[in-house]
């Protein structure tokens, strides 16, 4: 057995009181620690008691982006990021220490035609221009790029119930939406979370401005894909999600399911009565909305993730979006997943 | 922090892409003369007229839905709709407690729902939608209680035509409940401005419940707008193929209504070739730093950075009321015309 599906197997998941970060968080190293710009203290619906600054904040942001712009870029070039896009910033000061990415089957996604390539190439450019433009943001803050494991995908399809056994984002275009999903909605869900923990001066510099436009591109991307994939399932003639026919929403929702269990604490959609993350999909509490394959034009579909009784999107925390790209719901853990050394963030340990 | 400012005012300014908007663009004024104090301060008001101002756009968007959907307004208890999932009572539209002129219900008839027959998956996302927008209509009239406002008077008829006249091309035919590729237009009319109007307020509110809310509404309508591109850009379907032009003309028609709902302003860099809506034409992108490739536009956001565009409250007035908010470089109040007949029920200081 893979040594990275070890986390999946912990069962201890317990469903805790509200948050996250916790003691552990101050006690991390600080990575970004170097701001004094707008310091908060942990509060609703964000990543615990510890205190944070504005660009801890759009640090954990970039580490998000750093990973979701090599997926895509490898799903569009068969390459990744330049030098220039993880070098050091200028006036970096302490020692950057660049992490490296493990490209496993990592290439352009086979088989695709010029627009389904056309889209791999728009998200890639987007993801691309999201590095970018954080990093600007952030100038000297900026944290080195950490190391990523592009062959990750693997083990976490294992992880899947049932098994997904050889999974490989790139070998086709139905895969690469399924890699793709595993990304998408996580991303709004966690710029939905950060944006109300940006202080008051952080908003007058515009950093509310970043996160809330950067949020609405995670989730046109995010919509793309669930649009992709409910439609080619009508369009093969699938009748159920699990269809042979197309058997690919029925994997998307596996996904929903494991992110469920690795969504650890509370969550829900923000400004309603939704405070609480059962773990279950299709649980009142669940942020995870399973797709399905609508059999006529009066049944809706589930494109949007969001709260049944509102039409809220959901947030997660800073904790419970490292749960998920560790693939761990243990806490205390401080790398695994697609960082194999951790994130570069104040809050890469997790925490209950 | 002053250094972090500076290089972020030169990131926006220098590369003069970023649409910051509202409060954003305030908030860079204040930057600019030293101080960042001032960027709420000339601002008297509430969430509450912010959220109403949400509310009269979300009036607008549910009735569109529901009657393409279901054949209905949204007050009007519907088989269909109930079934999908809309309150068994309709949705309210005015009541003893709600503020304004109540313009009743929307005029429409049972001809203008769209005929979805042989097309599941788009019909269905006109279902999901509908279903959705209703809610967000529920939603924040349950957040504003009894500050909330009713129901404006609204055109979802002969505003189409004026709409449609407006356009380069002119289209003074036009109706989106002719056929279900119309109706993807008539979605997309809306979407994309809900995405920048969300965006655009969410740094003007002051309670973190409510901006936490409104970053969910915003994730939601960013989903639908990805919906909606998604399905005009991808389709192979020539019905739908042949209304891409038209999106094309929508943005452009957008943007220069956004333009113009600056009142000449050049804080914020808006003109003929950096526009804040771009259609879903392909574009030519450099990925790893390799140039020749070509990318849809599903998002629409900046070419640099990926950042979904915002806009202020006149801005947006602007467009839905067709030009109504603007005579030369002065604000117009109430903003009246195409969808809104008599302008948006604004709280008592509310935006109009």
């Amino acid at each position: 057995m893979d040594s990275r599906l070890k986390p999946f197997i912990d069962k201890a998941l317990s469903r805790r009181t509200f948050l996250a970060g916790a003691g552990s968080v101050a006690a991390v190293g600080l990575m970004a620690g170097c701001s004094n710009d707008g310091t908060t203290t942990g509060g609703g619906g964000g990543g615990g008691t510890g205190a944070y600054t504005d660009l801890d904040i759009l640090n954990f942001a970039l580490n998000l982006e750093y990973l979701e712009a090599q997926f895509y870029l490898y799903a569009a070039t068969g390459k990744g990021l330049t030098a220039a896009n993880t070098a050091a910033p200028t006036g970096y000061t302490g020692s950057y220490t660049m992490g490296t990415v493990t490209v496993g089957n990592s290439a352009m996604v086979a088989g695709t035609t010029s627009t389904q390539q056309q889209i791999i190439n728009e998200i890639a450019a987007e993801e691309q221009e999201h590095v970018q433009f954080l990093r600007a943001a952030l100038g000297s803050a900026a944290v080195p790029m950490p190391s990523i494991d592009l062959s990750f995908f693997g083990p976490l399809a294992l992880a899947l119930t049932p098994a997904v056994a050889s999974f490989n984002p790139y070998a086709s275009f139905d895969a690469f939406l399924i890699g793709a999903f595993i990304f998408e909605d996580v991303g709004v869900t966690a710029y939905a979370g950060a944006a109300p923990l940006i202080s008051a001066t952080g908003v007058a510099s515009g950093y509310l401005n970043y996160a809330a436009g950067i949020l609405a591109v995670e989730a046109y991307h995010a919509a793309y894909i669930r649009t992709a994939l409910t439609g080619r399932a009508i369009s093969m003639g699938a009748t159920t999600p699990t269809s042979a026919a197309y058997p690919y929403v029925g994997i998307a929702n596996q996904v929903e399911a494991l992110r469920a269990s690795l969504t650890v604490g509370n969550s829900g959609a923000p400004g309603t009565s939704n405070t609480g993350n059962t773990g279950a999909v299709g649980s009142s509490g669940s942020v995870e909305v399973p797709l399905n394959v609508p059999q006529s034009p009066t049944t809706a579909s589930a494109i949007v993730a969001c709260d049944s009784a509102h039409a809220i999107g959901f947030a997660r925390n800073v904790n419970q979006v490292h749960h998920i790209v560790y693939g761990s719901a243990t806490v205390g853990v401080k790398s695994g997943g697609f960082f194999p050394n951790g994130t570069n963030s104040i809050f890469s340990t997790t925490t209950a | 922090m002053a250094n972090l400012e500076t290089q972020v005012l030169d990131e926006i300014i220098v590369k003069g892409r970023r649409k910051l908007l509202t409060l954003g663009s305030a908030a860079l004024a204040g930057l600019v003369l030293g101080g960042t104090k001032e960027a709420k301060a000339a601002t008297a008001y509430t969430d509450a007229d912010i959220l109403n101002f949400a509310l009269n756009l979300e009036y607008l968007e549910a009735n569109y839905y529901y009657i393409a959907a279901f054949g209905c307004t949204i007050d009007t208890p519907n088989a269909a709709a109930i079934a999908a999932g809309a309150p068994t009572g309709g949705i309210p539209i005015s009541s003893s407690t709600f503020v304004g002129t109540p313009g009743g219900p929307v005029s429409m008839t049972g001809a203008n729902m769209v005929n979805f027959t042989g097309q599941t998956a788009i019909g269905a996302y006109a279902t999901e939608t509908a279903i959705e927008e209703g809610k967000h209509v529920l939603f924040l009239q349950g957040a504003l209680s009894s500050a909330a406002v009713a129901q404006p008077l609204i055109n979802l008829t002969t505003a189409w035509q004026m709409l449609g006249g407006a356009l380069t091309p002119a289209a003074p035919t036009f109706s989106p409940y002719s056929s279900y590729a119309a109706f993807l237009l008539g979605a997309y009319v809306f979407e994309d401005v809900g995405v920048t109007a969300y965006h655009g307020a969410a740094s003007l509110l002051t309670v973190s419940g409510n901006l936490s809310a409104a970053a969910g509404i915003l994730g939601v309508e960013a989903y639908h707008a990805g919906l909606v591109r998604t399905t005009i850009s991808t389709s192979t379907d020539p019905n739908i193929t042949g209304t891409v032009s038209t999106a094309v003309s929508i943005s452009n028609l957008r943007a220069a209504l956004s333009k113009a709902g600056l009142l000449g302003s050049t804080t914020v860099p808006i003109n003929d070739t950096n526009p804040d809506d771009l259609g879903p034409s392909p574009v030519a992108v450099t990925l790893a730093g390799m140039t020749g490739y070509t990318s849809s536009k599903i998002v629409n956001c900046d070419a640099t950075n990926a950042i979904a565009f915002a806009r202020n409250t006149t801005q947006v007035l602007n467009i839905v009321t067709g030009g109504g908010a603007v005579n030369g470089t002065t604000a117009v109040s109430p903003a009246k015309g195409i969808f809104y007949t008599n302008g948006m029920n604004a709280g008592p200081n509310g935006f109009k």
